[in-house]
């Protein structure tokens, strides 16, 4: 597991792992002795941040997205061993051209967007285009819908794992009103999202039989 | 920027109920910037920024999963006519709201207002981040309920347990067009979760309600396979996946709050919750939610959607824009 490889530190307190300003911060050092203290009685517990992982051998997931609008899709996701997850979408609905396409941190979208949190981001970096080093692993880019308002896209990742510990299952894909920038537009959302406007419809990634 | 700890430290405020007994509070700690760039909430906002001094706990009381109709004490003040309710006292557990409190007075009648509330152990009402953390065995729904009726807007943001081990939340949210409803679950400890939901749209009688073992709704609850089932010692007849019924009352809703035993949240993730039309789980599902991650404490301090611009206060679950199409 990636757990294991990394430092004990980062393992106990897995946020300084990639946050450079908390590592800057004095403060946070002394936050995480008391986490580092009880981890070793709680070993079975393993990362704290990254337990939520998906046990089952989930190699294939699908999400059916909705919205209000009559915006409805399907997207299924499949991983060969260690391989790249290839992404296949049907998205029906669409005002003909590009939708930035994003999958975020949480499922929950009780709250709307705001509940499923950021852009899926592990690796803490900015906004970009799938291909990008510099990317959220949720940057999924644009899909593109015909003149009939249909998305068929095959995309194929390798940030989006279907197991692990930055698994994608249980995650929300959405689908947006506009155009991904790719964090390119020059505007002051484009670095985070992309401005690409409201959400259209959105599902959360469920597993599947394979 | 250097002691976000130091400085946010006097900003707390901490109010413990009469009833508290002292080892339960929790000295709270986090980062202020997490609020003031809601683009990069993830950077700050992951649990490790919160500093638990509560002692370890000697003893935790552990409640069979029942299906019992008596109800939560908590829940006794409640108008909403409840169809199902645990009757045990549920696990404690850490509820994180944001409330749109603007001014010390409202932050002061937020706290009056869920000291007065049933099994609230612990509040503590940061003003300047609009946040409310309650430490308790209230249900989410009686909280909700008391937040609202200070005037003031409510949030349910993140749940967790101020503990080392594992901690997860996860949502299953039923969208209709008939059947609306949330499930909520929290891993309380390894062995125990904390499920809560609630339904409208449910037709009159009794529904049996399970954990499925996909989250594939392709075809509806007719793609979700069997009942979730994995080999746990001890347990031999029952699906773990079986919760057993609910009973909508005639106006179409139907409340849960209770615990299940040896329910790991994590297994769930991804999974699906599916709702019957009679008692009987043999036949397919009428409605089903994909089992989806949600924040625990400290992990979501998200106010403002950048895609659009919506806040919090405005955002439901229902915020999408209408293609134009």
């Amino acid at each position: 597991m990636q757990a294991s490889s990394v430092s004990t530190h980062a393992l106990l307190c897995p946020s300084l792992a990639y946050t450079h300003r908390n590592l800057q911060s004095s403060a946070f050092h002394g936050v995480s002795f008391r986490p580092a203290f009880r981890s070793f009685s709680h070993s079975s517990g393993g990362d704290r941040r990254r337990s939520l992982t998906v046990l089952a051998a989930a190699k294939k997931a699908v999400a059916v997205l909705k919205g209000n609008s009559n915006v409805e899709g399907v997207v299924t996701l499949t991983q060969e061993e260690g391989g790249p997850t290839t992404v296949n979408v049907r998205i029906t609905g669409l005002t003909p051209g590009l939708h930035g396409f994003h999958l975020h941190e949480y499922g929950d979208t009780t709250n709307g967007c705001i509940s499923t949190g950021p852009h899926f981001n592990p690796n803490n970096l900015t906004h970009g285009a799938p291909e990008d080093e510099i990317r959220h692993a949720g940057d999924l880019g644009n899909i593109i819908a015909n003149a009939d308002g249909v998305a068929e896209a095959t995309i194929v990742d390798n940030q989006i794992p279907l197991s692990g510990p930055n698994s994608v299952v249980g995650r929300a894909l959405v689908v947006h009103e506009l155009e991904d920038d790719l964090g390119k537009g020059g505007h002051e959302l484009s670095l985070s999202t992309g401005n690409a406007g409201g959400r259209l419809a959105c599902g959360v990634v469920g597993l599947t039989p394979v | 920027m250097e002691f976000p700890l130091l400085r946010t430290a006097s900003s707390i405020t901490l109010a413990a109920t009469a009833a508290a007994p002292s080892s339960r509070l929790a000295t709270w700690a986090f980062s202020s910037s997490c609020f003031s760039h809601p683009s990069n909430s993830s950077l700050f906002s992951k649990t490790q920024n919160l500093l638990f001094s509560t002692p370890s706990r000697t003893t935790r009381h552990f409640h069979p999963f029942m299906g019992s109709t008596s109800r939560h004490p908590a829940a006794l003040h409640m108008e909403a006519p409840t169809s199902q309710q645990n009757d045990g006292v549920l696990p404690e557990l850490l509820t994180e709201f944001m409330v749109d409190m603007k001014c010390e007075g409202c932050a002061n009648a937020v706290k009056n207002k869920l000291q007065t509330v049933n099994g609230v152990t612990n509040i503590e009402v940061d003003l300047k981040n609009q946040v409310v953390r309650i430490l308790g065995t209230s249900s989410v729904k009686v909280l909700t309920e008391s937040l609202e009726q200070t005037g003031q807007k409510a949030r349910l943001i993140g749940q967790g347990v101020p503990e080392d081990f594992l901690i997860s939340a996860a949502v299953a949210e039923f969208k209709g067009p008939e059947i609306f409803g949330v499930v909520r679950f929290a891993q309380v400890s390894m062995e125990l979760a904390r499920i809560e939901a609630n339904f409208s749209g449910l037709s009159a009688g009794k529904h049996a309600w399970s954990i499925n073992e996909f989250g594939d709704l392709t075809r509806g609850a007719a793609s979700t396979g069997n009942l979730f089932n994995p080999k746990i010692e001890g347990i031999v007849n029952t699906p773990l996946g079986d919760l057993g019924t609910l009973e909508a009352d005639e106006k179409k809703e139907a409340i849960f709050t209770g615990v299940k035993q040896n329910l790991r949240v994590a297994d769930l993730i991804g999974r699906s919750v599916v709702l019957y039309q009679t008692e009987d789980t043999s036949e397919a599902g009428i409605e089903a939610a994909v089992i989806a991650r949600s924040a625990g404490v400290g992990e979501n301090y998200k106010k403002l959607c950048t895609c659009d611009g919506t806040i919090i206060w405005e955002s439901t679950s229902n915020d999408f824009v209408t293609a134009k199409f």
